[in-house]
């Protein structure tokens, strides 16, 4: 063994890229895909009765679109709890958790929960892309029961 | 042809956990470099006893015979 590095990921992807990521991330930890609309989709501005909000923000993200689609939005549901992504006025990655009855807390977690799950996503989806178009060889590949990801590559150099 | 080998932890956050192996000498900094290309940032770097042993070289001998 010769080095061992911590990465932190920067995550700069197109719509197409980061809804699909959406739909990894949730359907992994058991969210259904509520829906997904160009414009208007009411379950993040239109807060009920008893129903609490949290807005959350995906740090170093960036969602790269075109002018057409700036306002295209991602939810997904699990158990009364709606999680719609979009990106925010700067284009970050922005995620809205609604829920009926539960605190700001748990809807917090909830939501920090997935939107790491997305970046995890988003990074493994990168990776196994970037790795296969430069010849590397992946040997091994397993989640653990903590839900990370576990690769082992290989790679010939001249 | 040497054959390089990486560990790769993504862990439930996203962040990456690299281990280069194989590599002797600053070698395996040009590889880890590659990796910080596709994800991100490097947030840290340990090496270990291989990175301070002498890169590898390749000896040829050449006799010439009349």
């Amino acid at each position: 063994m010769s080095a061992v590095c911590i990465l932190t990921p920067v995550v700069i992807m197109a719509w197409p890229a980061f809804s699909a990521a959406v739909v990894a991330a949730a359907s992994s930890l058991g969210y259904q895909v509520a829906a997904e609309v160009k414009k208007g989709l009411p379950s993040s501005e239109i807060v009920h009765k008893n129903t609490n909000a949290v807005k959350l923000e995906i740090e170093r993200s960036e969602v790269v679109t075109n002018q057409l689609g700036r306002d295209q939005r991602i939810a997904v549901s699990r158990e009364g709890v709606t999680v719609t992504f979009s990106r925010d006025a700067r284009g970050k990655a922005a995620l809205c958790v609604t829920g009926n009855g539960q605190s700001d807390e748990t809807l917090r977690a909830l939501g920090e929960e997935l939107s790491q799950a997305v970046v995890q996503q988003y990074v493994y989806q990168k990776l196994m892309n970037e790795m296969r178009s430069r010849g590397f060889n992946v040997v091994e590949e397993e989640v653990t029961e903590d839900r990370s990801i576990r690769l082992k590559v290989r790679h010939w150099e001249n | 042809m040497p054959q390089r080998e990486f560990e790769i932890t993504i862990g439930k956050t996203g962040e990456v956990e690299l281990h280069v192996k194989g590599f002797k000498g600053r070698g395996c900094l040009a590889a880890a470099k590659i990796f910080e290309e596709i994800v991100g940032e490097m947030k840290s770097q340990q090496q270990t006893s291989e990175f301070y042993e002498p890169e590898e070289q390749v000896q040829y001998r050449i006799d010439q015979r009349h």
